[in-house]
């Protein structure tokens, strides 16, 4: 997995690009937490995302009610037809933010 | 679905127990499937199936501790049946504990097993004949 970051205003996107499994989770939290614990409203682009498990869905979840929490949103941009069918298989679809 | 040209195959590899191999145990899936005329959809479905089952190895038999053993997965078709088994010396699976969380119960981890019994027909645990502790079979019937 590789990832950009990009900032406009408030808002960061974070540009995931690759498979994201359970060995790279730790690495995806460690980009993802602190722009929340910044309280930017993170835009997670999940265009180039070629596989994700039930791994990466946590980290997606976690981000999510980590947002909330702090008042601020994590919002799925881009998501590619492999990420949103593991997505709806999860019934995460009515839950995380999609865009 | 098409199911014609569905051919016979039986293949098995061993991988290190570590998380860092799950992206090979995924290309070996992907090799393996290649070779069957079913669609990328299905494809798609399995490879998460057999990674999930995978990385539980990884991460309850094993504890997500090193170890230098290795598990085996043996990926056979005969007849349009597909049977995947995974072989591992690590810690007896406890049959009764394992379940998924409840799905309206959103929360990070879990599902891992629910995915798997989302996509497959079938899971069963056994007791693995030696030299290995636990012999999981996913099965699943190409022809529906």
């Amino acid at each position: 997995m590789t990832y950009k970051v990009t900032e406009e205003g408030n808002i960061s996107t974070v540009h995931l690009d690759g498979e994201i499994d359970m060995d790279v989770t730790e690495k995806a939290k460690e980009i993802i937490m602190p722009l929340i614990e910044a309280k930017k409203e993170v835009h997670l682009n999940l265009k180039e995302v070629q596989y994700m498990d039930s791994s990466g869905i946590s980290v997606l979840i976690e981000s999510h009610q980590k947002a909330m929490e702090l008042g601020t949103k994590v919002t799925l941009k881009e998501i590619s037809k492999s990420v949103l069918k593991v997505i709806m298989m999860a019934k995460l679809e009515q839950i995380l933010n999609l865009d | 679905m098409e199911q014609s040209n569905i051919i016979n195959l039986d293949e098995k590899r061993d991988f290190e127990v570590n998380s860092s191999n799950l992206k090979h145990v995924r290309s070996f899936c992907r090799e393996v499937f290649a070779k069957l005329n079913i669609n990328q959809e299905l494809k798609d479905e399995l490879v998460l199936a057999i990674a999930e089952a995978a990385q539980n190895i990884v991460k309850h038999a094993y504890n997500n501790e090193q170890t230098e053993d290795k598990m085996e997965i043996k990926i056979s078709v005969s007849d349009g049946h597909l049977e995947i088994g995974f072989f591992d010396k690590g810690r007896p699976v406890e049959k009764d504990k394992i379940r998924h969380r409840k799905i309206d119960d959103i929360k990070p981890g879990g599902l891992g097993t629910f995915f798997i019994q989302q996509i497959m027909d079938a899971v069963v645990f056994k007791e693995g004949e030696k030299p290995w502790i636990n012999h999981l079979i996913l099965s699943k019937n190409l022809n529906n």
